[in-house]
C-alpha cells in the first residue's frame, strides 16, 4: 500500500487548537471525508461535493444523510461555503504549524518583521501576534532568534514561487508599487486612493483570502474586484438520459458525439456516459474548471478501476478471484464444470498420444525434448490456485511506519 | 485525481481509525483498500455475547463508499460467529444497513462496526435466523448479490 500523509480532522486533537477539529469535520465532505469540492446544496439543504452527490443521486436518487428523495436538477452551489472551506485550506497548514509548535518559538518574530512583510497572507497568523508582544521583550526575542532563523528559511523557500510565476495574460497591467494587479485604467486612481505602499503577494484568480492588513477593509473589497467570480465562462451542463427509452444504436450516436468510448456491452456504455455525465457536471460547478482533457483522463481512470477495463469486470479476471477466494467451494465448481472438465481431459489425452507418436518419429534424432510435465494440461488437472493465502499483517506498527506524522505532533 | 475515489475515501477512514476507535473496536488489519479485518466486543453485560470477541471482515469495492462494503462475520479458533437471529452460522449478516437499500455513502467501517455492535447488544435471543443450515449448505452466493427480505423492524 502507498504511504499516505492524509491531513485529518484528527491532527488538531492534542494541540492548543483542539477546537478546530471541529471547524474542520465541518467543512469535510460526509461522502468522501474531504474538503468540499464545489459544494452543493440538496433539497433537504443537505451539502455535498458536487461530484459526490451527484453520484449518490445517480445510484439511488436519495440524500446520503437523511435518505430524501433528490434529483441532480435541483442542486444548487453553496458558494458562501465553498469560499469559507477554500480560504480554511488555504491557511490549514500554516495554522497547524502554529499550533503544534511550542509557544516559546512562535511568539517572538521582531527581527525580521520586514521579511515577513513579503510574506503571503496566510503566514499573518503567525506574524501577527509577534508585533504585540515582541515590542515588550526584546530580551526573548533575541533568545528564540535561532528558532525563527530556522522558521525563516522555510518560509523563504515556499515564498519564492510567486516570483517565477509568468505574467498572466489576463489583460491586467501590475501597480508599479504594490503589484496588484488591475485594469490599467484603473492604476491612477489605485495609486492615489488605495494603493498600500508596499508590494503585495499576488492572489490568484478565485482566490478568496482576505488581505487582512491594516485591517481596513480595502483587501478584501480589492481583491473581489480585480478577480471577477468567473473568470471562464461555465460550460454547458449535460442533460441525463433515460437510458431505457434509448435505443443501442441511438446510445452509440450520442457517445460519440461527446467523443467517447463506445466500446463495450451495452452496460458498460450506460455506466461510461453516467459517469462522463457526474464528471462533466460537476466540472460545471467548479470554481477552476478543468479542461476536457483532464476529464477525459478521469474517465480513463475510471475506466481502468470501475469500467471496462477494470480488473474484476472482465470474466475470466473475475472467476480468478472467485477461485482464489479462501471460501471457495472447490466441489461445487467441480460439479458445475464436469462436463468441460471432461472434455479437457479428453483433448488433452488427444494431444499427448500425438506427441508420443511425434515424438517416436523424431525419437531417433533426440532433439525433440518432451514436454516437461509441469502437472498440468497432461492429464486434465485443473490448475488449483493456492487457497492457504489470505496474510494477516498486525498494524500495531503503523504508526511508526509513517515517520512524517510522527514530526508534526 | 489518479487516485479512484474508494482507495482516497478508505485511505482518510484508514488514518482516522488508526488514530482513534470507539470503545470495543480494534483494527486487525488493513495492508490494503480491498480487505480489512476489525475486532469487536459487545461492551455492555449482555450474557449472550459476554467475554467475546468477533472478527469482522470488510470487503471494499471500487465504487466504496458509493455501494456498501461487504461484511461478514469470519470464524476463527477464538472467535466465534455471534448468535443472532439476523446471522447466519457462516458468518453472512442480514442487515438493511448493509444491503444496496439501507446503504448510505455516509456510513464508513466505524459506523457499521457500531452498528453491528448495537444489533448485538439489543439481542436477547439465542438463536439463528430461520432456515440456517439450509441457508448456509446451498448457499453460493456473495453476500451482496443475495436478496436478503427484510421482514423485522425490531432489530
Amino acid at each position: 500500500m502507498e504511504s499516505f500523509d492524509v491531513p485529518d480532522s484528527t491532527d488538531w486533537i492534542g494541540t492548543p487548537l483542539a477546537g478546530l477539529m471541529q471547524v474542520e469535520q465541518a467543512f469535510r465532505c460526509h461522502v468522501c471525508k474531504d474538503f468540499y469540492n464545489s459544494p452543493m446544496i440538496t433539497s433537504c439543504s443537505h451539502t455535498f461535493c458536487s461530484i459526490c452527490i451527484r453520484r449518490c443521486l445517480s445510484v439511488d436518487g436519495k440524500c446520503p444523510l437523511c435518505r430524501a428523495l433528490d434529483q441532480e436538477s435541483k442542486l444548487r452551489g453553496n458558494w458562501a461555503l465553498r469560499e469559507a472551506v477554500d480560504a480554511f485550506v488555504k491557511s490549514r497548514d500554516a495554522i497547524l504549524r502554529f499550533a503544534t509548535t511550542p509557544v516559546t518559538v512562535s511568539t517572538p518574530r521582531s527581527p525580521k518583521r520586514k521579511a515577513g512583510e513579503l510574506e503571503e497572507p496566510v503566514q499573518d497568523a503567525q506574524n501577527k501576534r509577534p508585533r504585540m508582544t515582541t515590542r515588550s521583550s526584546k530580551a526573548k526575542a533575541v533568545e528564540a532568534n535561532a528558532a525563527v532563523m530556522r522558521e525563516e528559511v522555510d518560509v523563504l523557500e515556499s515564498e519564492d514561487t510567486p516570483d517565477y510565476e509568468p505574467e498572466p495574460e489576463d489583460g491586467l497591467v501590475a501597480c508599479p508599487i504594490c503589484w496588484t494587479r488591475m485594469k490599467p485604467w484603473q492604476v491612477d486612481r489605485h495609486i492615489d486612493k488605495s494603493c498600500s505602499g508596499s508590494p503585495q503577494p499576488q492572489t490568484l484568480p478565485s482566490s478568496s483570502t482576505t488581505n487582512n492588513r491594516g485591517g481596513s477593509g480595502f483587501g478584501s473589497a480589492r481583491s473581489l474586484f480585480q478577480n471577477p467570480p468567473t473568470p471562464t465562462k461555465a460550460p454547458d451542463r449535460l442533460p441525463a438520459l433515460a437510458y431505457s427509452m434509448l435505443k443501442d444504436t441511438a446510445l452509440r450516436k450520442k457517445m460519440g458525439e461527446l467523443g467517447l468510448s463506445t466500446a463495450g456491452s451495452r452496460q458498460m456504455l450506460e455506466k461510461r456516459h453516467q459517469e462522463w455525465i457526474t464528471l462533466w457536471n460537476a466540472n460545471c460547478d467548479s470554481a477552476k474548471p478543468k479542461r476536457r482533457s483532464e476529464l477525459m483522463h478521469d474517465l480513463e481512470v475510471w475506466e481502468r478501476t470501475m469500467g471496462s477495463r477494470a480488473p474484476t469486470m472482465s470474466r475470466a479476471a473475475n472467476m480468478g478471484a472467485q477461485i482464489k477466494d479462501k471460501d471457495f467451494d472447490g466441489a461445487a465448481w467441480a460439479t458445475k464444470h464436469d462436463t468441460s472438465f471432461k472434455d479437457l481431459i479428453a483433448k488433452a489425452r488427444g494431444s499427448k498420444n500425438k506427441a508420443v507418436q511425434k515424438e517416436d518419429e523424431a525419437g531417433k534424432t533426440g532433439e525433440l525434448e518432451p514436454t516437461p510435465d509441469d502437472g498440468r494440461g497432461i492429464n486434465g488437472t485443473v490448475i488449483v490456485p493456492d487457497l492457504s493465502k489470505g496474510v494477516v499483517v498486525d498494524l500495531t506498527g503503523r504508526h511508526q511506519a509513517n515517520p512524517s506524522r510522527q514530526i508534526r505532533r | 485525481m489518479t487516485v479512484p475515489f474508494a482507495a482516497k475515501r478508505l485511505g482518510k477512514e484508514l488514518q482516522k481509525i488508526s488514530n482513534s476507535l470507539p470503545p470495543g473496536v480494534e483494527l486487525v488489519s488493513a495492508e490494503n483498500f480491498e480487505e480489512w479485518l476489525l475486532d469487536i466486543k459487545v461492551l455492555d453485560d449482555n450474557p449472550l455475547y459476554q467475554n467475546q470477541t468477533y472478527r469482522l471482515k470488510f470487503r471494499f469495492g471500487p465504487s466504496y463508499p458509493i455501494e456498501p462494503p461487504e461484511v461478514v462475520f469470519v470464524q476463527l479458533p477464538d472467535r466465534p460467529i455471534p448468535m443472532h437471529p439476523h446471522v447466519y452460522s457462516n458468518g453472512i449478516i442480514c442487515l438493511d444497513l448493509l444491503g444496496q437499500q439501507g446503504w448510505s455513502p455516509v456510513q464508513n467501517v466505524e459506523s457499521v462496526c457500531m452498528s453491528l455492535q448495537s444489533m448485538l447488544t439489543g439481542n436477547s435471543k439465542n438463536e439463528r435466523p430461520p432456515g440456517d443450515e439450509d441457508f448456509v449448505r446451498v448457499n453460493r452466493q456473495r453476500p451482496k448479490d443475495i436478496q436478503f427480505y427484510y421482514h423485522d423492524n425490531d432489530v
